[in-house]
């Protein structure tokens, strides 16, 4: 069995005893040769989802495959990399041993095993630590250890379960190279993190998870179409901004947005004016008239919403404008919203 | 790839119990007990320990050949002390963390990831940790084999049965605390309470032992009144006989003759009647304890036989009638003297009996049922892990 995506679910739920809702029907599509983000706040199920995929937990409703094979698969995972948050590494083995047992356990043949253990070791930067025992490492070090299990099986897929949990900053460049080169060759990456900033100069696609529903999934530039604008501010009082704006369209009431005549919305605030749009070619004729008005412009900037912004959005309750509740659910049920 | 996975987990549990101080301190002691099991020696005046004696009348090479000796001194203290208690003991204690250990958040999800059934991952940890076992009990029997040849002038390669005996007794331990650390996902409560379990099956050993002692003994009174009443009637036959011949009569108290057979016996023996009473309270009391130690075996066939898995090896180092020798030289057993009242667990002859009782005890009924009962405890533990999340 093929397909084009690496993870394709549908209705995916998970009840956990105490009717415990952590998932309610989960449709999430993940290309093959992407970086794909998964984000949410705490107990918004991301784990569970991950560990679904890697059959830890048993889903109580799924359809869907992982590299073409249906969920629980096993010998899938044979081309599958993990690295589970807050992994475990016995204390007693070496970085270089823990690299080469998850090898084998995967079914890695041991001559490839033992080169790809000291190339792996190169990559995360821990050759000169591949021979000291794991309990002597900091938190870092095992994080970049766990990455580096998580690659022996050369995997098609890799699921990483913050991987950048206590790296310090070089460490997460180097994270970051390394997932670049993940996706350079062809294989998949699904992250799930809260570090946003970080996510957005990596991943492709992003899917925000919230109170075990996928709230919004897609392209990054694709979710921020709607919300990329122009911000024009004047150098006049307010009023004289105000008469200057009216050159460009009648201003709306306090609060609302107003419609250009070339159809993008805009909206006023003292000097300031945000137009909706991504062309600068809309901006030019605008900007014109401005200035023909007499008006001088302070600032032109292009403001485009982050990832943190999407995220925040996400997890905002739009009708009380207040931040959604951590935490699985113990009443709503399946799709409900 | 299943060579390759479970030679990964082998590999990983002796990395493991090679990182423990437990595994060697084990492994020290095992070696010290061995040097005393060498420093130990028979001669024609008694036992000897390095350069000292200890002369004794019963364990001296009169008596006892070297090799019996070097095998009885394994089978009595190398086997069911050391082997089967105290390193037991600190082999639960290495090893009872082996479930909690595997399903320990942030272990587990790793190992669940791989591209192995959980059935054959729980299986192949478990095997792993009975290496320990294996490990200790080998280099044990390697330094008793060792020897009994150098020290006992006998090569006794069937020493070598230990080691999958004492993985079998143990194992059935170990199955008890993967189950417990599985449920629990504690290590403490896993040891404790597999130690626990392992007093119940002591107590019902013990029970079973005191009431095979007790059926065994009753069982040889009956015998001995049997035979004594037997002795008693064909004296009674006699006299009648006598009388008949002379022609003289029987008559009772009202000085009415006396015909019927049976009460002409009481009245040429009166303590015929005596002896009728107590073998019918020996059969009785004989009866109430084969009920009791039935019930005490029933109890025992479904739990591990830890007691007779263990005897096993001295079936095989000791034959029927070394153990004869043995216990005929410790207790002095002779028949008892049928007007002694001893209570049955004093009889001597009365151990003999039960260890040949117990060594009839087919192989197939105590390892049989004590495998059935850890297949039965393990699938459990393959059931809860094949069923749970982590």
């Amino acid at each position: 069995m093929s397909s084009q995506h690496a993870i394709e679910l549908h209705n995916v739920a998970k009840t956990y005893r105490g009717k415990v809702h952590a998932l309610r029907g989960v449709d999430m599509r993940v290309a093959r040769g992407e970086v794909f983000c998964l984000l949410g706040p705490n107990g918004a199920g991301k784990s569970t989802l991950v560990k679904i995929l890697m059959t830890v937990i048993r889903p109580s409703r799924c359809e869907g495959s992982v590299l073409g094979q249906r969920v629980g698969h096993k010998p899938t995972l044979a081309r599958v990399g993990y690295l589970p948050e807050h992994h475990q590494f016995p204390g007693y083995l070496t970085g270089a041993q823990v690299i080469d047992h998850f090898g084998a356990m995967c079914g890695v043949p041991r001559a490839a095993r033992k080169k790809r253990t000291g190339e792996l070791l190169e990559l995360v930067g821990m050759s000169d630590w591949g021979a000291k025992r794991m309990r002597a490492y900091s938190k870092g070090m095992r994080q970049r250890i766990g990455n580096a299990q998580a690659l022996i099986n050369d995997p098609e897929l890799v699921l990483l379960d913050e991987p950048t949990d206590g790296v310090d900053p070089v460490g997460r460049r180097d994270i970051r190279a390394i997932l670049t080169r993940l996706k350079d060759e062809g294989r998949t990456v699904f992250i799930n993190s809260h570090l946003l900033s970080e996510l957005e100069m990596v991943c492709d696609r992003v899917a925000i998870l919230v109170q075990g529903l996928v709230r919004s999934q897609g392209a990054i530039t694709d979710l921020t179409q709607d919300r990329r604008y122009y911000n024009i501010v004047l150098d006049a009082q307010p009023e004289q901004a105000t008469s200057a704006f009216a050159a460009l369209a009648p201003a709306p009431a306090p609060g609302e947005r107003g419609a250009l005549d070339s159809g993008e919305w805009f909206e006023v605030e003292g000097p300031a004016m945000r137009i909706g749009t991504d062309d600068p070619n809309r901006i030019k004729p605008l900007l014109s008239s401005l200035m023909a008005a007499g008006a001088t412009i302070r600032e032109l900037r292009h403001v485009r919403p982050s990832l943190e912004d999407l995220f925040m959005e996400a997890v905002t309750d739009p009708t009380t404008g207040q931040t959604l509740a951590p935490g699985a659910s113990k009443t709503r049920k399946g799709g409900a919203k | 790839m299943i060579i390759s996975q479970t030679l990964a987990m082998l590999i990983d549990a002796y990395r493991e119990l090679n990182a423990r101080k437990l595994f060697w301190i084990t492994m020290g002691l095992n070696v010290f007990v061995v040097v005393l099991y060498a420093s130990l020696g028979i001669n024609d005046k008694g036992v000897t320990f390095l350069h000292w004696q200890f002369e004794n009348d019963v364990f001296n090479t009169r008596f006892v050949s070297p090799e019996l000796f070097y095998k009885t001194q394994f089978v009595t203290w190398g086997i069911p002390v050391w082997l089967s208690w105290i390193a037991t003991i600190l082999a639960l204690v290495s090893t009872a963390g082996m479930a909690p250990d595997l399903i320990a958040a942030g272990a587990i999800e790793t190992m669940l990831s791989k591209p192995i059934g959980r059935v054959r991952l729980f299986l192949t940890k478990y095997t792993a940790g009975l290496l320990f076992v294996a490990l200790q009990v080998f280099i044990f029997s390697l330094g008793c084999v060792l020897v009994m040849w150098i020290r006992g002038g006998v090569l006794v390669p069937s020493l070598f049965l230990a080691v999958p005996i004492v993985l079998v007794f143990f194992s059935y331990l170990f199955a008890m605390c993967a189950l417990i650390g599985l449920v629990t996902r504690s290590t403490v409560a896993a040891l404790l309470l597999t130690i626990l379990f392992w007093f119940v099956v002591f107590l019902v050993n013990q029970a079973d032992d005191t009431l095979l002692l007790q059926r065994e003994g009753t069982a040889l009174r009956v015998e001995d009144l049997e035979t004594n009443l037997e002795q008693q009637r064909a004296l009674a036959q006699k006299r009648l006989q006598q009388l008949d011949e002379r022609g003289e009569t029987i008559r009772d108290t009202d000085d009415r003759e006396i015909t019927d057979p049976d009460q002409r016996m009481y009245a040429v023996n009166p303590a015929l009647r005596f002896s009728e009473t107590r073998l019918d309270d020996a059969r009785e009391s004989n009866e109430n304890w084969s009920d009791w130690s039935g019930r005490a075996t029933l109890i025992k066939t479904i739990l591990p036989k830890t007691q007779e898995t263990i005897a096993l090896l001295s079936r095989y180092m000791l034959n029927e009638n070394d153990i004869k020798t043995l216990l005929a030289q410790q207790t002095g057993a002779e028949p008892a003297d049928e007007q002694d009242e001893l209570p049955a667990l004093a009889d001597p002859r009365a151990p003999e009996r039960v260890e040949m009782v117990k060594r009839r005890r087919s192989v197939a009924w105590v390892l049989g049922t004590s495998l059935l009962y850890e297949g039965v405890l393990l699938g459990l533990c393959c059931l809860i892990f094949r069923r749970r999340d982590f």
